[in-house]
């Protein structure tokens, strides 16, 4: 009798686990998400993933909070969404220095050590120049870089190695220029750098065109170009490199991924809720108010752009000098 | 420039405006108490409610936060030596001096007078002459920043009192560890030893709560006697004490106004803010004293001096803010983001285009001077109930508050061994008669420095010509000249005279 009991007690124990872990399987979210950002509280990327983390816990009826782990130039927080516990609670932020983190040596991390859940955004890298300044289009100062002597010219945009200097570099070379021609001076982010280009202490900007939106409005600076696919509706006017006869594209963007080995229904539930968000006028009016372009890549499209592009980098960092050896 | 009539003053003074300001500015009060959690953080979390409301709310709501916030950290900084935000270290100094002596409730009345009347200065200022200034900051390039930050360092010879052997230890011990990270020029790791934790650099907020808050909370638990325990630092009835606060500003009106235009200067400056500019401050308050030495020993001008600059920098940082749309600091870069979401292009045109909405935020930011004064009485009283408990709970609710505060700053618990292992070497540090300040100056302005030279020699190809002849370089590098040859100088025309 005693045994009798004891076993049914595994058994009713044993179908309880199991039947306690199938509900756990089955029924996503259950708690609180977080979202991993890379960068500082306040900063465009911390922004739009507040907005996103807010529309997402309305969709799926649990909290969603934002957590910046800042440091080493996206390093720290890109590192600890990739080694974060694979349940589908932690979602990373990525942007577009995953791509080169590896290549500068700040860490072990691609794009592989990712699941792409979804990429919602994108800005092309513009050419900026002061008002004053005689050029008219990108290939006559292009031109002028030639012909002056090396050293003439000194650009700006954002740190090393970033994806303002990158485009930057892909541009010269693709104009058969040496990048090593022209200096460039890094700062912390675009605002320090247009102030420099205000200050007349550099020549060219490279940065995103909302970025510098106030001052080309005021007539202080202008765009030479946009390194995108085509132009953007927003600012028309301002032609891509293409059309000049420069065929490179470059730029920031922003998406979500989780840790590898996280469960197949967390995946599919957290790209369709934010695939849906970002069909609403809600993200649409907000990321134009913001200045931040919109583009959707959802799943494998958004992870096989990654790989191709850092891909792409790697002889781009060899000639700057960048890759660590 | 301020087309001030009554219709925009009053427009301010609506139900809708009013309570989400006010309320914002009591959370600056907490958030500035509080180490590690800094202004910054605040606005940070305010701006996100913001988006839906009239831009002039959200505004009203970031000025009330930064102003009530960089007093605040005052407060902390004067009865526990814990620098409550980046911007209250220098105000460590002389007020938790006076605070031992038991004159700490009129070290916090004049702190809060003076951070009232230097707000209220920065925020004229910037009313009547920002176009001015902005155009004078935008000629501010590696060059001049470089010499500025050398000017900051060297305000730790003149704030050291005792052994300047010592000090130049303290000071070379910060600008090496200021060594530690990624080289902004190169991308290359410094010292990192494959520590991602180590590649973002030792950030000094941590540090300086270790160094000054947790090693006084070990120093105050070594001592064994009961005696001694009643001129331990922390006192039991702390509040705000206006009565003298009169007479001792009257006696500094020039020492005020003078606070206040450098930490103006130094806030309109895109490179620097109210934290350097509270640290530049006090070393000149020293340099122009008549009295110099009574400075580090609880003196009324090392308590004035840089609590009215640091909140005379914050209506300097909105000046490049508003003028060209360029951050001054890191709480106006939060600002001109949300000014986008708000349908505001920042930048040039918001000064010609907005005009009513400018003039709105001049009055939000004079009136919250008066609402500083009377919340920040409160904020005082507030922290007294803090003082009733018994000591070993207090002591244990500034580590609390100091582990909680370095974690927040960006969720690591790297920052809380940081906290940890910097108070247990600031004890130690005092122990044998080191002084602390000068640690913290070198740690914050040694990337300044060599940033600023690194990448002005590339701008230049190594030449190093344009670090003095261009006219605001040449004049810091006379005015630095000036400051080491002073005192020599005084001598030899004293010995030639007699």
């Amino acid at each position: 009798m005693k045994k009798a009991f004891l076993a049914f007690l595994i058994l009713t124990l044993t179908i309880g686990i199991v039947f306690a872990g199938g509900a756990k399987e089955a029924k996503y979210p259950t708690k609180p998400i977080t979202i991993i950002c890379p960068w500082a509280a306040g900063g465009g990327t911390d922004r739009t993933a507040r907005f996103i983390a807010e529309q997402l816990s309305k969709k799926l009826g649990v909290p969603v909070n934002v957590v910046n782990k800042t440091g080493g130039s996206g390093a720290v927080g890109h590192g600890e969404g990739a080694a974060a516990a694979p349940d589908g609670y932690t979602i990373t932020n990525l942007t577009f220095e995953i791509n080169v983190l590896k290549y500068l040596g700040y860490a072990d991390l691609t794009p592989e050590n990712f699941i792409p859940l979804i990429q919602f955004n994108e800005d092309a890298a513009a050419v900026i120049v002061s008002a004053k300044s005689p050029y008219k289009n990108v290939k006559e100062l292009l031109d002028d870089i030639k012909a002056k002597p090396e050293g003439t010219f000194k650009f700006s945009g954002s740190t090393i190695a970033s994806a303002w200097d990158l485009p930057r570099i892909q541009m010269l070379m693709a104009y058969g220029i040496d990048p090593q021609k022209v200096k460039y001076i890094p700062t912390q982010g675009a605002a320090p750098a247009i102030t420099e280009l205000l200050g007349g202490h550099v020549d060219v900007l490279t940065c995103s065109y909302p970025e510098a939106a106030g001052q080309i409005a005021a007539g202080a600076l202008k765009a030479l170009a946009i390194m995108a696919d085509e132009r953007n509706p927003n600012f028309p006017d301002v032609p891509t490199l293409k059309e000049q006869g420069i065929n490179v594209v470059g730029g920031t963007w922003r998406g979500f991924a989780v840790p590898l080995k996280t469960p197949e229904l967390a995946v599919n539930t957290l790209r369709k809720a934010m695939k849906e968000i970002t069909e609403t006028q809600e993200f649409k009016d907000f990321m134009n108010k913001a200045g931040f372009g919109i583009k959707v890549r959802v799943g494998q499209e958004f992870g096989d752009f990654m790989i191709n592009q850092y891909k792409a980098l790697k002889p781009v960092m060899e000639t700057a000098g960048y890759l660590k050896k | 420039m301020w087309g001030c009539d009554m219709d925009t003053i009053l427009s301010v003074f609506r139900v809708e405006i009013l309570i989400p300001w006010l309320l914002a500015m009591i959370l600056g009060i907490f958030v500035g108490a509080m180490p590690g959690l800094t202004a910054t953080m605040a606005v940070a979390l305010i701006v996100p409610l913001t988006f839906h409301t009239p831009p002039i709310v959200g505004l009203a709501m970031i000025l009330g936060v930064s102003f009530t916030a960089i007093f605040a950290g005052d407060i902390p900084a004067t009865f526990l030596r814990v620098p409550g935000t980046p911007a209250s270290g220098a105000a460590v100094l002389d007020g938790y001096e006076m605070n031992k002596q038991g004159k700490g409730p009129l070290a916090i009345a004049l702190d809060l007078t003076c951070s009232t009347l230097g707000g209220t200065i920065g925020v004229l200022i910037l009313i009547t002459i920002s176009p001015i200034l902005a155009s004078f900051a935008l000629q501010f390039t590696h060059f001049e920043y470089f010499w500025l930050a050398l000017l900051g360092l060297s305000m730790s010879a003149v704030i050291t009192k005792g052994s300047t052997m010592k000090g130049l230890i303290s000071m070379t011990g910060g600008l090496i560890l200021s060594t530690i990270g990624l080289d902004i020029s190169t991308g290359y790791p410094r010292f990192s030893f494959g520590s991602t934790y180590l590649m973002s650099g030792i950030n000094f907020i941590p540090v300086m709560i270790g160094l000054f808050g947790i090693s006084e909370v070990l120093r105050s638990i070594s001592i064994t006697s009961h005696d001694q325990l009643g001129d331990a630092a922390i006192i039991s009835n702390v509040k705000a004490d206006f009565r003298s606060v009169g007479t001792i500003m009257g006696r500094n009106k020039r020492l005020i106004l003078q606070s206040s235009l450098i930490g103006t200067l130094i806030g309109a400056l895109p490179g620097a803010g109210a934290d350097i500019a509270a640290w530049v401050a006090y070393g000149m308050a020293k340099k122009t004293s008549k009295t110099p030495e009574q400075f580090g020993t609880g003196s009324e001008e090392g308590v004035i001096a840089p609590t009215t600059a640091n909140n005379a920098a914050l209506g300097g940082t909105w000046i490049p803010a508003l003028v060209f749309g360029i951050p001054g600091d890191s709480i106006t870069a939060i600002v001109l983001g949300a000014m986008m979401m708000y349908g505001l292009k920042p930048g040039p045109l918001v000064f010609q285009g907005s005009r009513d909405l400018v003039n709105q935020i001049f009055t939000v930011a004079v009136i919250s001077q008066f609402f500083l004064l009377i919340l920040g009485y409160l904020g005082i009283r507030a922290f007294t109930w803090f003082f009733k408990f018994p000591r070993n709970v207090v002591l244990a609710g500034i580590t609390i508050f100091s582990i909680i505060g370095a974690y927040a700053l960006r969720s690591s618990v790297f920052d809380v061994g940081l906290v940890l292992v910097f108070g247990i070497l600031g004890y130690l540090m005092e122990r044998v008669t080191i002084p602390l300040p000068p640690f913290i100056l070198g740690l914050i302005l040694g990337p300044m420095i060599e940033e600023n030279l690194r990448i002005g020699l590339v701008k230049t190809s190594g030449n190093f010509w344009p670090f003095f002849n261009r006219p605001i370089s040449a004049f810091f590098a006379m005015l630095l000249l000036l400051i080491f040859l002073y005192e020599p100088i005084k001598i030899l025309i004293q010995r030639k005279r007699n």
